[in-house]
């Protein structure tokens, strides 16, 4: 069990800054994912967790106990990393029992343990192979069983999955849900892959630049984001983002884009005038055939997936508008084609120069 | 030209190169085997015989056993001790080689993780191992005559370990380089201690290369002359001292002995080369192919 707290951490390589000034609590038993692109400081949070690297200001907490003289194997933590980090010249069974065999456990006990571990992460018949011989997604499992038989108190994960391919990725993502349920202990876990994010976390960090940008629950991060990147980073297919500016008249605010005008919902019309993004989910925007709308775009590209219908609009910008109609109705739409789109007022974002939002709700 | 012509003549080019370099490559190898089984009277002779004939073993039982037979010839050389040289050089070079190798591999951790020596720092360590052992020969036997360690086994392991470490360091710092930093970081947050990382994760993960760089070192330690030369006297003599005493004096030079001698000298070395050949291969490609 453990609660993990951050105060202050900060770390430079040289004169590249990767991580700023960072504070963030995380609860015992929680979730936690760190999330943002190449270089956002996720990754070197993680490892001075670990231990790997020292911060150069700030400390580390685990269970109220300052814990940045401490060496990583005194922290009480486990690591599953992107590469898997296998030992290549020991079994799998080998690699399995090297944590308990560094504690010192008797041999009979550890071979208990380990199959027990093996069963729970399903790898049984890999315990005599060795790693070269194991798969992707099974020298994975293989690293996260390493993991659970020490049965560490937080699980720091560095985006596990990341190597994979997509049909392991779901499989495992499942598994490491599952474990996260039954061990009821502390994972942190890494990655850049937003999809995965929203899927596993309690509660997401949005890093950028070495900061966090947001702190929060999936759905808040995915409805209520604080600004132009997290708007931009969550979703597939991404928000739309139409850059334009905002004109008051009247007291009405309207936001005026490129082929577009368009009267502010209530709670945004008082935003103030200047330059600003409009932003909308692509489930958001209602397409008809005919009939009227806030905007009518030319059909640049139809993508049928099954469940839904993926429409491609060209904005006149290089980035496509797009909008999601369910079921395969609107699949045999010619390419070409000016449809009329109905953006919710509810669901419409204002985001301005610097990026931030404007009037979140 | 054709591709598959072109693709053809590129081939048996390369084939006649590597063929002709072969040829001078094993010709002094194949001369020295020819001339150990040759009876005395065909080691000058001209036109020369490329084969014994007929081949006798009188060489190698005069060198290597002083059979009195034909140590009563007029070739025969007074002191026979080359399987004494043999031991002794097997145990200077051995343990030099050993222990070149376990220090070196230690170093070279330090400095390819924490980079205890700056890159210039690691150049001059290589730089010293281009003064050519002449240079201290001198000062060397001074010292060794102070400490007492003239015409000694310590000695002679001693100034081997000392001038083949650098070699040392630089080749398995390159092997430790391609251990990803992950896997010693897994086996840390398992528990283990630094140096049980490195004895029970990294040397192991770079056996090939250590093995690779444990040949290299014994080739030079065993077949070094000069500092054996100046440092041994008469107690400790090694193989390549040997190998010299038959060459010249009274009697000219003794070619099937001292081919004999030699042919004794290389076999230890090409055993060792087969035995370990597996990781050889592996050693001298590592890093070359993504694994």
């Amino acid at each position: 069990m453990a609660r993990i707290e951050l105060v202050g951490l900060s770390k430079a390589f040289g004169s590249v800054v990767a991580v700023r000034n960072l504070s963030l609590t995380i609860e015992d038993g929680e979730f936690v994912v760190l999330v943002g692109p190449s270089g956002c400081g996720k990754t070197t949070t993680l490892r001075i967790i670990a231990g790997f690297i020292d911060a150069n200001a700030g400390e580390i907490r685990i269970d109220g106990r300052v814990v940045n003289d401490l060496e990583p194997r005194d922290r009480g933590l486990g690591m599953v990393f992107q590469t898997h980090a296998l030992f290549p010249h020991k079994t799998v069974m080998q690699n399995v029992e090297f944590g308990l065999r560094m504690k010192g456990m008797p041999a009979l006990e550890r071979a208990q343990r380990v199959r027990e571990v093996a069963e729970m992460v399903h790898i049984s018949h890999l315990l005599d192979m060795m790693p070269g011989q194991c798969s992707g997604g099974e020298a994975q499992r293989v690293a996260l069983a390493r993991t659970l038989v020490t049965q560490p108190s937080t699980f720091l994960l560095d985006e596990p999955l990341s190597s994979l391919d997509a049909k392991l990725r779901r499989e495992l993502r499942a598994e490491c849900d599952r474990l996260h349920q039954a061990l009821k202990r502390t994972f942190i876990y890494v990655t850049h892959d937003q999809e995965e994010a929203m899927t596993l976390a309690d509660r997401i960090v949005v890093m950028r630049a070495g900061e966090i940008v947001q702190v929060g629950t999936p759905m808040e991060i995915y409805s209520d984001p604080v600004n132009y990147f997290v708007a931009d980073f969550f979703g597939s297919p991404s928000m739309n983002l139409l850059a334009g500016e905002i004109v008051q008249t009247n007291g009405t605010g309207r936001f005026r884009g490129a082929g577009l005008e368009l009267a502010l919902p209530d709670r945004l019309k008082s935003a103030q005038s200047g330059v600003a993004t409009l932003g909308i989910r692509p489930e958001d925007v209602g397409v008809t055939l005919g009939g009227n709308g806030d905007i009518a775009l030319p059909v640049r590209l139809v993508e049928p997936l099954g469940r839904d219908t993926l429409l491609y609009f060209d904005a006149g910008t290089e980035r496509a508008f797009i909008a999601v109609s369910k079921g395969l109705d609107m699949a045999d739409v010619k390419v070409g084609t000016r449809m009329a789109l109905s953006l919710d007022p509810r669901r419409l974002y204002l985001f301005g120069a610097d990026g931030r939002r404007l009037a979140p709700s | 030209m054709r591709k598959s012509q072109r693709r053809r003549m590129t081939a048996i080019v390369r084939y006649v190169l590597l063929t002709g370099w072969a040829v001078v490559a094993f010709f002094p190898i194949f001369w020295m085997i020819s001339t150990s089984f040759k009876p005395d009277t065909q080691w000058f002779a001209w036109p020369p015989f490329y084969f014994p004939h007929p081949p006798t073993l009188s060489n190698y039982l005069n060198v290597w056993f002083g059979a009195e037979e034909y140590a009563a010839t007029q070739y025969a050389i007074s002191s026979q001790k080359p399987l004494i040289s043999l031991l002794n050089s097997t145990i200077i070079a051995g343990t030099a080689t050993l222990l070149s190798v376990l220090f070196g591999s230690v170093m070279a951790y330090g400095v390819s993780r924490y980079r205890i020596l700056s890159e210039t720092r690691m150049f001059q360590l290589l730089m010293l191992r281009m003064i050519p052992p002449i240079v201290i020969v001198a000062p060397l036997s001074l010292y060794y005559s102070t400490l007492g360690l003239l015409d000694s086994m310590t000695g002679l392991i001693l100034i081997y370990f000392l001038t083949t470490l650098p070699y040392a360091v630089w080749m398995t710092k390159s092997f430790i380089d391609e251990v990803p930093r992950e896997i010693e970081q897994a086996a840390e947050i398992l528990g283990a201690s630094r140096w049980r990382t490195i004895f029970e994760i990294v040397l192991p993960l770079i056996r090939s290369g250590l093995v690779a760089t444990f040949l290299f070192i014994l080739i030079l330690t065993w077949s070094e002359y000069l500092l054996a030369l100046i440092i041994t006297k008469t107690q400790v003599t090694t193989l390549p001292i040997e190998l010299s005493k038959y060459q010249g004096t009274t009697e000219g030079r003794v070619y099937g002995r001292q081919a004999a001698l030699a042919v004794g000298i290389t076999i230890p070395l090409m055993i060792v080369g087969l035995l370990i050949r597996k990781h050889l291969a592996r050693g001298f490609s590592f890093g070359m192919v993504r694994r």
